[in-house]
């Protein structure tokens, strides 16, 4: 799999995702008042207790209108100081500059230098900046409480919400800081660390017709390329490692000297156009999904060689104006081999553009050797033949509306294509690399954040170690949100607890609906009540994963700005209960205890 | 504020409980008090009486079990009440990593003051404690007595009309006792209201106009000082340059009179009066040796004059 999923666009994603936020956040807070309604009339009775409730929740509302910036910028400002003062970011300093070294370590001579680099740096630093805030936020109330600091601070007119955000931010903004140096580091590194360049071998050239030379260059960077030289003297040093060079001649006297250019295409931000997906199975016959050979999830759908088992992707906005130097199409095909075949050589395969509409209009099948989840790049002229040899322009006649079909077959019988409907994509352009780093660090910030959030929130009602370990396993949680999802949402076959417990105690099959009457109906309501609540406490886990884009990174796609702008929304929605949870927590507790 | 009562509390009651609820100690049982605008009150009572827990009830840094306790005509646990109030805790609590300057800024910060008038006030309130010198040193350096002062300039920050102190005289030598009461009878000159725990008597003697005694979490006495202390049968007379004769015949007339003699003595100096008098001698002549004897003996000695 190279890309997952794409991104919701903002317009598509921000009305369904605020109103669940506002039912979410409304029943939990309605639980919470009714709770604490409760709790109140228990410990003062029906008279003194509702009394005493609605007081705080009204001062708790002002708490929130009436913060002051000077008093949350003081706090904010001593959180700073604090972290600096103690030390704690000159280790953390010493420890991404080790880090950093380290990194010289990494082997520039594998297959993906970039991806390796780009994702041992990015992760790496980003798991120290997370520790880093994990830290820093969930030991500074505990120790102002345990060495009663705190006496001071809250007998002056700050108020819960103050201490709260003003801590939020204060962390925030030295994790900002290390994100930023971290960040510009390992953008030098990595930039630094890929960029080479080759010499021609001169030796190696051999001629061969019409003028051109084949040869290969000098080893360095642990690889060598195979090179190839026009009759002008200008040529390219092939693809190796994920990158290629562009040779020029220079005529010195009598002596020609061949010049290598630096790296390219290693450190791209590609901008993939993705289209629908359907598929053929080997008889021909068209579905949303082909054969299943087992190896994967059902998210890739696997053709197979010499048969009818076809892809067939349709792309839009398909026009001369978005595609004035032809069509793009970029291949990343899973591989899947029922015998050995030459191992070494990838699997036959071949695309035909048709037009959607009218599949009997087709350009000449172009063939390709598909290599395991290699990047392959095929660039279709606006000029096409067809198989009879007869002339197909490209937008006219492929694509009159603007849509195109492009279709992918496998041509080596007992061997296997996987696709999904991200695997093959139309390259538009590609956008900036450093860009694309930037947009990958802001991930790595808004997880930061949210992380920071957490912390001081657990921190005012937990001593720093159990908060401590509250925040790491929210953490853990919420980079697994992903798979709790699929756990709480399973309809798993047999019903929830008490319904399995009946076909355990009855004896009844799992797949029979159990006979209708009043403990079934007990059972059931229970269990979709019980569903219900895990799936709110699933809620209640801030989706960390999603919110960092480092694999995209890494694999050269770029990140959608729109995507970098739902994350943020996101992580506002996450912050901002997270932040009244904490100061609610903290004005009720006794900081004097 | 009705009627100038600055501090009310009815039926306080304060009982520390563990973490599962169960009861621990009844560190404070109904209390009953009002304390008026302009009044220093002393909180007295042996350790462990529930003085400082009555402050902290007072502050809303722990609510209380039952009863309420109303400051500046506030709930104890209004922030607002906060503006007007300062507080200097039993041991002062502060920020180790800041100095002096940055401790007093921070907390001016928190008065919502602009940076002009936190300037102006750390500026005055350093001085007032005597810490020009070290305004500029982190306060996990300082001494014990050095964070005693800076905790009482943060108490004083927002030039506050009700100044709680909770044993304002630990941790400091006799000068800054000394300048601790004065300070209190200077703020009370000002019109503040200052309430204040102790269990030195002297200390509360010397500057308190009502005092409440707390034993075991009890009021045991409420009122007035010298009424408190005035022994209305015993009279005390002091007398310069009287003769033997003199003082036979003071003598008999005393029994005469079918009166009781209980001490006819040379009164002597109290220790503290010694030390400070003592040091004030030392700072009005920087460098000179305690005895004459001594210093002549080191300058003879060596050949260089004592600095
Ligand atoms: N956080 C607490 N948890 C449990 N018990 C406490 C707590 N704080 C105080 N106490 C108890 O409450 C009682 C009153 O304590 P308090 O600190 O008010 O005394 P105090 O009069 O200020 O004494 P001292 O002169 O020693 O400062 C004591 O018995 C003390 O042990
Ligand atoms: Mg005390």
């Amino acid at each position: 799999m190279i890309i997952e999923a794409p991104l919701p666009a903002f317009a598509d994603w921000w009305a369904g995702a605020a109103t669940w936020w506002l039912i979410v956040v409304g029943l939990l807070g309605a639980a919470v008042l009714v709770l604490g309604l409760i709790g109140a009339i228990v410990r003062q009775g029906p008279v003194a207790g509702p009394r005493s409730f609605v007081r705080f929740v009204g001062s708790a509302l002002g708490d929130l209108v009436r913060m002051s910036p000077r008093r949350v910028g003081a706090i904010m400002r001593l959180a700073v100081l604090e972290s600096v003062r103690r030390m704690v970011l000159a280790v953390f300093v010493v420890f991404i500059v080790i880090l950093l070294f380290a990194g010289w370590y990494l082997d520039p001579g594998t297959n993906e230098p970039a991806k390796l680099y780009l994702s041992f740096l990015l992760s790496t630093t980003s798991y120290l900046v997370l520790l880093l805030a994990l830290l820093l936020s969930v030991f500074s109330l505990p120790n102002d409480i345990r060495n009663r600091t705190i006496y001071t601070v809250v007998t002056k007119p700050v108020r819960p919400s103050e201490l709260v955000l003003g801590r939020i931010l204060g962390f925030s903004l030295i994790g900002t800081a290390m994100l930023a140096a971290t960040g510009i580091a390992s953008y030098v590194f990595v930039v630094r660390g890929l960029d080479h360049t080759h010499e021609v071998v001169v030796d190696s050239l051999v001629a061969g017709d019409s003028g051109n030379l084949t040869g290969r260059t000098s080893l360095d960077n642990g690889h060598r390329h195979e090179v190839r030289i026009g009759a002008d003297g200008n040529g390219r040093a092939d693809v190796a490692q994920d990158h290629w060079h562009s040779i020029t001649a220079q005529q010195r006297g009598t002596e020609t000297i061949y010049e290598v250019g630096p790296p390219q295409g290693m450190l791209e931000a590609r901008v993939p156009i993705v289209g629908t997906l359907l598929f053929t199975d080997r008889q021909g016959r068209v579905g949303e999904t082909a054969q299943d050979v087992g190896k994967e999830s059902k998210y890739r759908s696997w053709i197979e060689g010499g048969t009818q088992g076809s892809a067939m992707y349709t792309f839009a906005g398909v026009t001369p104006e978005q595609f004035p130097d032809g069509l793009p199409v970029e291949l990343n095909l899973g591989v899947f081999r029922t015998h050995k075949g030459d191992v070494s050589k990838g699997i036959l395969g071949s695309i035909i553009l048709r037009n959607p509409d009218n599949p009997e209009i087709a350009a000449a099948p172009l063939n390709f050797v598909a290599e395991e989840y290699r990047s392959d790049l095929k660039r279709f002229a606006r000029e096409l033949t067809t198989s009879d040899g007869d002339k197909l322009d490209l937008f006219a006649d492929l694509a009159p509306d603007g849509r195109i079909e492009v279709k992918i077959v496998c041509l080596e019988p007992g061997q296997y294509y996987g696709m999904a409907p991200t695997d093959v994509y139309l390259r538009a352009r590609d956008a900036s690399f450093a860009g694309n780093m930037f947009k990958a660090y802001v991930g790595i910030w808004l997880q930061m954040v949210v992380i920071t959030a957490i912390g001081v929130t657990l921190s005012t009602f937990l001593n720093a170690a159990v908060a401590m370990l509250g925040t790491f396993a929210l953490i853990l949680a919420g980079f697994a949100r992903g798979f709790i999802d699929d756990v709480a949402n399973n309809q798993v076959l047999g019903g929830g607890p008490l319904e399995s417990l009946i076909r355990l105690v009855t004896q009844a099959n799992v797949s029979t609906p159990l006979e209708p009457g009043l403990s079934t109906t007990i059972a059931q309501t229970f269990d979709d009540l019980y569903q219900g609540l895990l799936r709110a406490v699933v809620e209640l886990i801030p989706d960390l994963g999603v919110l960092s884009q480092v694999g995209r990174l890494a694999n050269g796609f770029n990140i959608p700005a729109d995507g970098v702008a739902v994350h943020m929304v996101m992580t506002l929605g996450y912050v901002a209960p997270i932040f009244v949870a904490g100061y609610v927590l903290l004005k009720m507790r006794e900081v004097a205890g | 504020m009705d009627n100038g009562v600055v501090i009310r509390t009815r039926n306080l009651s304060k009982v520390y409980r563990d973490f599962w609820g169960r009861q621990k100690v009844r560190a404070l049982k109904a209390l009953d008090l009002e304390i008026r605008c302009g009044e220093v009150f002393g909180l007295l009572g042996p350790n462990g009486s529930g003085k400082t827990t009555t402050i902290k009830l007072l502050l809303g840094l722990i609510f209380p079990t039952s009863g309420d306790a109303e400051v500046l005509g506030k709930q104890a646990s209004d922030v607002t009440k906060n503006e007007r109030i300062g507080y200097l805790p039993e041991e002062s609590y502060l920020y180790r990593f800041l100095n002096a300057e940055e401790t007093l800024d921070f907390y001016g910060r928190l008065f919502n003051m602009s940076s002009a008038e936190r300037r102006q006030r750390a500026k005055e309130l350093i001085e007032l404690v005597g810490l020009q010198v070290a305004r500029r040193r982190q306060l996990r350096e300082y001494s014990k007595g050095m964070t005693r002062r800076i905790g009482l300039a943060q108490a004083l920050i927002n030039d506050p009309e009700l100044i709680l102190l909770d044993e304002p005289t630990s941790g400091l030598d006799p000068i800054g006792t000394r300048e601790m009461k004065d300070l209190i009878l200077d703020l009370k000159s000002k019109g503040k209201t200052i309430v204040m725990s102790s269990h030195l008597l002297a200390d509360v003697q010397d500057v308190c106009d009502r005092i409440a005694i707390l034993h075991q979490g009890e009021l045991k006495e409420l009122g007035r000082v010298d009424d408190l202390l005035k022994l209305e049968d015993v009279m005390e007379l002091r007398v310069a340059g009287l003769s033997e004769a003199a003082r036979e015949e003071l003598v008999a007339t005393i029994e005469r009179n079918g009166a009781e003699l209980v001490s006819i003595d040379h009164p002597t100096t109290t220790l503290e009066d010694l030390f400070l008098q003592i040091v004030r001698d030392s700072e009005a002549r920087p460098g000179r040796r305690v005895t004459a004897a001594t210093t002549d003996a080191s300058a003879t000695a060596d050949g260089t004059p004592a600095e």
